[in-house]
């Protein structure tokens, strides 16, 4: 059944905001501050980087599957009993903690639907090359006309001493279960269109908008 | 197809299970209780949601979260028809006008329907989801709109919600002894 002829895209440039919107809608906006707050950089684009794992947990879901669900893990585990769960989609991360939610990354790899984690993603602290992650913060669903969304955020902050150079990918990283193990998943990625730089003491603030329209 | 979303068949049949018309379109109608559920998962937390019999009790984190896997005759959950031509509003709780089950007049038999498995093929993962509908009422049905109804669970109370509605493009007329099958397609594009 599944077929791995996959083909892997081209780096894509950041989208102008009027290109034409099909339902539903994922975007996102990347954002650096120095240390005293002051935009440094910034970037706003469409994503269309649903990855499949994705797509097999929501059907694990939309089937009631009790069993035997295939996913693969960002450890690049291929769990092969998965099922329904309370947590899929989970992102909910606290403080200090890198094993779900939103992460970014240096690899400028371009997205693959295969894809299971980030390439290279920033480990959580204050050595070299580390960021300390902040609570991710969810605004609630809202409707505007004849469009939903939401938008789930997060910044990582640059105590390391040095300048972090080089964010390039940003993800999420959402639960599943799979026997009887809470499991985590990269449910979608994005290469940006240009490196980003952060200062120490400066921050980078990732805010995907989840949209959908009627 | 050729990119993410969500897709819609619609095959009508007669009573020898010849083709007599067929639509295919890309959905838009992924409803705001789609997303509502969503955040709720994704937050771990809980929001409003009104339920397909217009009570709202809420979304919250649960296992059986968007199931819409449905047995045969169940008229309250999976892929639901109706005769309703209202356009699609993103605050839609249930269909406009929907057609129950049974053989009696105005009625269409709901045959069971699973979620297939997901498959990968280039930079799409899709799985489609297909019910057929036999229409045993002794005379024709206009179906004018198809939806997904789907399990929801809110911080007390289960319930279930329209996630996604359609209206067609052209009445899909059902003879007698007759058929249709509706089948949807999610699909992610990397």
């Amino acid at each position: 059944m599944m077929q791995e002829d996959e083909m892997k895209q081209q780096p894509r440039k950041a989208r102008n905001k009027s290109d034409h919107v099909l339902s539903p809608e994922l975007s996102y906006k990347v954002e650096v501050t120095d240390k005293d707050g002051l935009v440094i950089q910034r970037e706003e684009g469409v994503s269309r980087s649903y990855v499949r794992q994705w797509n097999e947990i929501f059907q694990l879901q939309a089937g009631n599957v009790a069993s035997g669900g295939v996913v693969k893990d960002t450890s690049g585990v291929t769990q092969t009993n998965a099922y329904r769960t309370s947590v899929c989609f989970k992102c909910d991360a606290g403080i200090g903690y890198t094993l779900v939610g939103l992460r970014v990354g240096k690899s400028s790899t371009p997205v693959s639907i295969s894809d299971y984690a980030l390439g290279a993603p920033i480990d959580e602290g204050t050595g070299i090359d580390q960021l300390e992650h902040q609570l991710t913060y969810f605004s609630g669903p809202s409707v505007v006309g004849s469009t939903l969304s939401f938008t789930i955020q997060r910044s990582m902050v640059n105590h390391s001493g040095a300048t972090i150079s080089g964010i390039m990918e940003i993800g999420n990283y959402i639960f599943f279960t799979a026997s009887m193990m809470s499991r985590v998943a990269l449910g979608f990625r994005d290469v940006l269109a240009s490196a980003f730089d952060i200062p120490d003491g400066g921050a980078i603030t990732i805010t995907y908008t989840l949209k959908v329209t009627a | 197809m050729k990119s993410g979303g969500l897709w819609y068949s619609v095959t009508v049949r007669d009573r020898h299970g010849k083709v007599i018309s067929r639509e295919r379109r890309r959905a838009r109608s992924m409803l705001g209780n789609w997303y509502r559920i969503l955040y709720a998962q994704m937050s771990f937390t809980t929001c409003s949601l009104v339920g397909t019999n217009g009570i709202d009790r809420g979304a919250s984190w649960e296992q059986e979260n968007w199931k819409f896997k449905a047995a045969a005759d169940e008229d309250y959950i999976g892929i639901v028809i109706g005769t309703g031509t209202t356009p699609v509003t993103i605050n839609d709780y249930k269909l406009d006008t929907q057609i129950m089950n049974g053989t009696g007049t105005g009625r269409i038999r709901h045959l069971a329907s699973a979620p297939g498995s997901p498959s990968v093929a280039g930079s799409n993962c899709e799985f489609l989801t297909s019910r057929v509908f036999l229409n045993n009422s002794d005379s024709s049905i206009m179906v004018r709109e198809s939806g997904i109804y789907c399990r929801c669970k809110g911080p007390t109370y289960y319930s279930y919600a329209c996630i996604v509605r359609d209206v067609f493009g052209s009445p899909q007329d059902v003879p007698d002894g007759g058929s249709i099958t509706i089948d949807y397609t999610l699909r992610v594009t990397a």
